[in-house]
This record gives C-alpha cells, structure tokens and sequence, in this order.
C-alpha cells in the first residue's frame, strides 16, 4: 500500500483518539447533552462550540499550513467530521471554515485573504451562504439575482432562499448575475462577499415543520456592494461555486450522523422492549447492514480520494445512501417511542426542559427526522445525484 | 508499486488475457452445452499457468495467495463464468488439505491438485453440522444431496463427525462413492453422493476436533470471501453490459438511456457495484483478523452482497427487455449463476442472522 495512505491512517486513528479524550475532558457537558439530544442550539452555543474547535486547531486544519491549517489529508479530514458525528457532536458550521474561505485563499486577491481569512480561523466573522433563490433550486445556474456595476460598487437585486442561519450571518457569499444582455450565460456569474449591514438586505424567516428558526429568505434589494468585495474575475464566479460544492460534499459527518442515530434507534428500541420483537430487530439489523455497506464505500471512497482513483460518483453515492439511510433510521425511531414519540414542544427544545411524557430526548428525535427530510433535498436532490452518477460516471 | 502489487498486477492481467481470448462467452456456451461439465483444456491450461497452486507455498511453485492475492482471479471466475471447480478444487480443497494433511498425505496428493490430474470437490462447509456425515473407523456413512462439482471429481473431501463426536475431514476416492451426476440451473456440474460405507482416509493423524473445527472455520471464511469476489466480477459484469446496452438500444426513436427513469436505475445499479466492490475488500481484508474480530463483516458482506446482487441481476434482465431472458445473451446466465451463489456456503438469511445477532452484541450502548 502506499506510504502516503499508510501514515495517514496512523495520523487518522491518532486523531480520532483525541476527538473522544476531548468530547470526555474538554467539551461542556451540558452542550454535548443538549447537542445529542437534537436540542435548539442557540448563536452562542454554536460560537462555543465553533470556539472549542479553533483552540485545538481543528477547525481549519484541512486549510493549507501558509493560511493556518495543518495539510490535513483527506482521510484526517473525513476522520474529524466522521468521529464529531458519531459522538453527537454539534454541527461545525462549514459556511466560513468550508466553504467561503477555502474559495478566499483559492482565488481571492491578497487584501481580501488579508481581511477575510484570519477572521474565519477565529470565527470573528459568521458567514452564511447566498447560493439557492426561488425560481433556482437544484438548477442553480437559473439564478436571477443581479450585480450592475455602478462606479466602485455593485448594485445587488435579487432574493436568496433557504439562507442557513442568515439571522446570525455578519457575511453573506453570493452568486448573481453580472454583465449586460450580450454576455454568455456561463460568463455572467460572479462571486460576491456581501456585508449583512449594508442597507437594502432583509432577512425573514421560514417557518419549518420542524419548529425552530435555520433557514429564511434574503432580500436583496439596490444593496451597494464595494467593487473589491468581487472575488475572482467578473463572470467567473461558477468555476469557484464549482470549486465550493466539491469541498461540500466530503462525507464524513453524514456517515458519522447515520452511526449517531442508529445507535439512538438501538436505545429506543432496547427501552421499548422492541428488540424482543423480531420485525424491528431486522430492520433493525437491515439498517446496520447498509450502514455497514455506506461506511466501507465511504473509506474507500477517501482513498481512492487520495491515490487518484476516483470515478467521479464517489459523492453523489455517499450523498443518496446517507441521507437515504438516515431517513429509514429517523422515521423507525419515532416509531420505536410509540405515544413518547408524539408530544412536539418546540419551547423545551429552546430550554431543555422535560417532555410531558417520555424519555427527555424524545422531542429532539421528532425534529431530528423533521429537518432530516430535507437531507435529500439539500446538497443536491437525490434525484440530481442520480443524474450526476447516470451521466458522469456511466455515460448515459 | 510493491513486488506484491506487481505480482497481483501481472497475475490478474494474465488471468483476463486468458479468459477473453479462450474462455470467451460462445466457448463457454460449448462447454454448457456438452457432455462434460467443465473444460478438460482449460483446467490444464489453469495448471499450467500454475493457478492451481496459487494457495500453495512458493517450495511447491505456488505464490502463498491469500484472499486478497486470489481476489482477480476469483471476479474472473464470476465475470467470465468459469465452469470450473477453481473455488472448491484450488481454493478450499487444497486449503484443507495442506492445512490438515500429514507430511505425507500432502506428499502424495497435492502434486496431483498442482498438475490438475486431480480435482477435488468439498462438501459445502455452509452445510449445517446436523447433515453432516459421520466416520467410524475410516468408513464414511451418510449421503449429500449436492455436491458442487461433484461430477467431476476424482476425490471428495468431506468434514464429518467421528464416533466420539469429533469433528475430522476425510478424502474419499469418488469412484468408490454411488454418484447421481445432474447439472446445477447455472449449468455448472454437481452430484448427489451416496458415501455408505465408503473408505476414507483421514486427514492427518493427530488434528484435535478443536483444530479442525478452527480450519474449517477459517477456510469457510475464505470460500465465502472468495464468493463474494466472484459475485463482485458477475455484479460489474451486469453493470456494464446494462449500461453499454442503454447506450445503443433505441425505442421511440431515442436510445433508452436517454430516459431518465432508466438513468436513475442505472445509477442505483452503479451504487451496489461500488458497495460490493468495497465490501468485497473489506471482507478480505478482514482475513487478517481473529476470526472472531471478522465474523461480523464476512457474514454482513456476504449477506448485503448476495441480496444486491439478485437485484442487479434483476434489474439487469427487466432493462434489457426480453432478449434479458434468452439463452443467447450473458444476462441470463449471470442471473442463474447468481441464483446458486445465493445458496451456496450458507444461506444469506444464515449470514444475515449471524450478523444481526453480532451487530446487536457488540455495538449496544456505545458512548
């Protein structure tokens, strides 16, 4: 095998071991609590946490050494967010760590990784992300929102949709249109980082099945945005997008989030007695046994990540199987709780305190599955993964 | 590259240059259709080559194979369908017999599995213990309904429980044995064996039952990890020709890869060959392990990859449309091969159970 894989492996299970001393010593237990019991995590829990992560040098570790990573590899990389899953950790926020500032020390110019880059690493900035807009869901290139330059600034019209915790945002990337009637339609996207302060940008919030505030709407509206907030070149900005949803789709913490809830089926169905019964026991085993076929497809997937292997579907495949699986185990652990399962009081979810009936945690697992509907429908649709498989891998 | 890579590189690049250019799939429908069950010119051709020795120590010109180093050569056998006993002759007969002959059993036999005078065929070590055969004083008594290549062998191997309830294999001359020779669906040979009364020889002298229980346990292991490699070869095979056949086969005057309804099946067809790729390698990679350590992936690939591969199978005839169930095309012999394969080494709801009962003891309560 090779070397490379070889110590990387070794510097993998070293990391994994730390990850479990530091949710046991370092992690506030009352956050893990609340984290694994699928509580509402407030801005402030999620600053802790983002907070925690940085003073070990975790949360830009897969950035290059010259902007204050450590050259994570792949496998460290899948490790760290695969582990954190598994033991219920919080979600590390990837809009600033993953996704923007990656696209910043890649292509932006040297003020803008100047301004933006040390701020990410000390989570001073919280970032969230412009992509979705009504009429430009899994098509994203139909995005409407425009950029019309007007001396040294852009002039942004347009309405984002789906924005993560854009109530909490300092910063907001953005795809819009940019250039005249004339200009080719993969020429007119560009790249920009809008200041949430400046005049002209509303947030309103979505209401969800699940019952508490993540996503909303963003409007844009004659918003001027300082020409050097640009990043890249004008009408390039699909290249970085691309650039961005790659980084977006390493899996670690999706297998890890499968692992974390099929144990938490596991200990509703022993508390239920429903391991006695033969039908949830095997579809129960039906659950590890596709989990068991997801995390060797994921680790292979890494090294074939690292050895230059990959087929291109590695992502699409990990995508559909995880969100897939994670739903069947959310939808079998409602059912596990019977009546406990039933009682959905988002006020206890906010303040932790106890369900009318059932065990404490039972509220959390019905939003759990709530939010997790949209698990298919994020990231790129299932369906669209098939696409994506069907035609880059197969040729169809 | 390390020297194994490269011996691994040279021999399974060997293995397919064979096959496609001797083994091809109109030479394989000759075989099926003829009086004999295998090709007499391909298994010398396979010893000459010295695959019957791959899992035999480099002093006897075999190269030591272990599951992985067998890997190429077992998705061959599954992605050309190779009607010979290569599984029960090369892999788990001469296993048990190098790891339980004596010094001078293994003298007399194993140049004979080298040259290929000698085929062997196992009684399936899936076999629940029940049905197995028992010994007394080199007399073996009891029948098997099927054996696996038991038409062609010249000895059969057989683990069976000795009057004091101990587990010992024997070697017994087929000739001695009543055989009822018959055909499996797949075309591949078998025989019910009655062995009433039949001599055998016992191999070695001081194996404790404990011990024979360990190997054939191990070897078990290996064949069901050897099977899943050859299911892996049959699963790539349907994928491509299902794929390639969309490619070109048109229907309201567009091919019927165009359909998106078609594509999606496709791509879930595609997302089981990539899980039964890796968990193929990670079953063999678990070889290395205690064989308690690897129960739990061995039954759960084996299990996850007999069921998905059925549905390949399945997938693979409904998308060809009828030509999917004529004799004419692989299709619908890959969809027969994998309905022994499915039966074969122990049932997939045996390694289902197996896996569910370890899976359910060993991860309750983590963290």
């Amino acid at each position: 095998m090779d070397d490379t894989i070889k110590s990387a492996r070794v510097r993998a299970q070293a990391l994994s071991t730390q990850i479990q001393e530091f949710c046991k010593s370092e992690m506030p237990p009352d956050l893990l609590d609340r984290s694994r019991r699928h509580q509402v995590l407030s801005k402030e829990d999620y600053l802790c946490w983002m907070g925690l992560l940085q003073k070990k040098n975790w949360g830009t570790a897969h950035w290059p050494a010259e902007y204050g990573g450590q050259d994570w590899s792949p496998l460290e990389r899948f490790t760290f967010e695969d582990q954190l899953a598994r033991l219920g950790c919080p979600w590390v926020i990837p809009f600033g760590v993953k996704y923007v500032g990656p696209v910043i020390y890649k292509y932006g110019s040297p003020e803008q990784k100047a301004r933006f880059l040390p701020r990410i690493v000390n989570n001073e900035d919280f970032w969230a992300q412009g992509y979705s807009e009504p009429g430009a869901g899994s098509d994203l290139a139909g995005l409407r929102t425009t950029a019309v330059r007007d001396g040294d600034y852009y002039v942004v019209n347009g309405q984002k949709v789906w924005t993560t915790y854009a109530q909490w945002a300092d910063w907001l990337f953005c795809l819009v249109r940019t250039g005249d009637s004339q200009t080719k339609a993969q020429n007119s996207i560009s790249f920009l980082l809008i200041d949430m302060k400046c005049e002209g940008v509303t947030v309103r919030p979505i209401d969800t099945m699940d019952g508490y505030h993540h996503v909303n709407e963003v409007w844009l509206e004659n918003v001027r945005v300082p020409v050097e907030n640009l990043i890249g070149v004008e009408g390039q900005g699909w290249t970085y997008a691309k650039f961005l949803l790659k980084n977006e789709r390493t899996a670690g913490a999706t297998v890890g989030m499968v692992r974390h809830a099929l144990d938490r089926l596991k200990r509703a169905a022993t508390e239920h007695g429903e391991l006695e019964n033969s039908l949830m026991r095997n579809r129960i085993g039906e659950f590890e046994l596709r989990f068991m076929a997801l995390e060797q497809v994921a680790y292979q997937s890494v090294e074939a990540m690292m050895d230059g292997t990959e087929n291109g579907g590695e992502a699409s495949l990990i995508k559909i199987r995880s969100s897939e699986l994670y739903q069947h185990v959310a939808e079998a652990t409602v059912e596990a709780l019977g009546m406990e399962g039933l009682p959905f009081d988002i006020e206890a979810l906010h303040k932790g305190t106890e369900p009318p009936i059932g065990p404490d945690d039972a509220a959390g697992v019905l939003k759990d599955h709530f939010y997790n509907r949209a698990a298919t429908i994020f990231g790129g649709a299932s369906e669209i993964q098939r696409n994506i498989i069907a035609k880059a891998v197969l040729g169809l | 590259m390390s020297a194994d890579q490269e011996m691994l590189a040279l021999l399974s690049e060997s293995i397919e240059r064979y096959t496609s250019d001797n083994y091809d799939f109109q030479k394989r429908l000759a075989v099926l259709k003829g009086a004999r069950s295998y090709s007499e010119q391909a298994w010398k051709d396979y010893a000459e080559f010295g695959w019957l020795a791959l899992t035999l120590g480099e002093d006897l010109g075999g190269l030591d194979a272990d599951t992985t180093t067998l890997g190429p050569l077992m998705e061959v056998v599954g992605h050309q369908m190779l009607m010979e006993p290569i599984l029960s002759s090369a892999v788990i007969g001469t296993r048990l017999l190098s790891l339980l002959g004596s010094a001078a059993q293994k003298d007399q036999i194993l140049p004979t599995l080298i040259d290929g005078s000698v085929k062997l065929a196992v009684l399936d070590p899936g076999t629940p213990r029940l049905q197995w055969l028992t010994a007394s004083e080199n007399r073996l008594t009891g029948t098997a309904p099927m054996v696996l290549h038991g038409d062609v062998a010249d000895k059969f191997v057989v683990p069976a429980k000795d009057i004091d309830g101990e587990v010992q294999v024997y070697v017994v001359a087929a000739p001695d044995c009543v055989r009822k020779n018959y055909r499996l669906v797949d075309g591949r040979g078998a025989a019910s064996v009655n062995f009433e009364g039949v001599v055998a020889q016992r191999l070695g002298s001081d194996n404790s039952g404990a011990t024979v229980e360990a190997v054939l346990a191990d070897v078990a292991d290996e064949a069901v990890v050897a099977l899943c490699g050859e299911t892996f070869g049959i699963v790539r095979a349907l994928v491509n020709s299902t794929a390639d056949y969309l490619k070109v086969r048109k229907q309201f005057g567009k091919t019927l890869g165009t359909n998106q309804a078609l594509q999606h099946r496709m791509a879930d067809m595609y997302m089981i060959q990539q899980e039964v790729g890796a968990l193929t390698k990670a079953a063999r990679l678990s070889m290395n392990q205690p064989r308690a350590d690897r129960a739990q992936i061995i039954s759960g690939a084996r299990a996850y990859i007999g069921r998905t591969a059925r549905m390949v199978g399945n997938e693979a005839v409904q998308m060809h449309g009828g030509i999917g169930i004529t004799e004419e095309l692989g299709v619908s012999h890959y969809f027969r091969r994998l309905i022994v394969n499915a039966v074969l080494l122990g049932s997939l709801d045996h390694h289902f159970e197996n896996f569910v009962k370890l899976t359910l003891a060993s991860s309750n309560g983590q963290h």
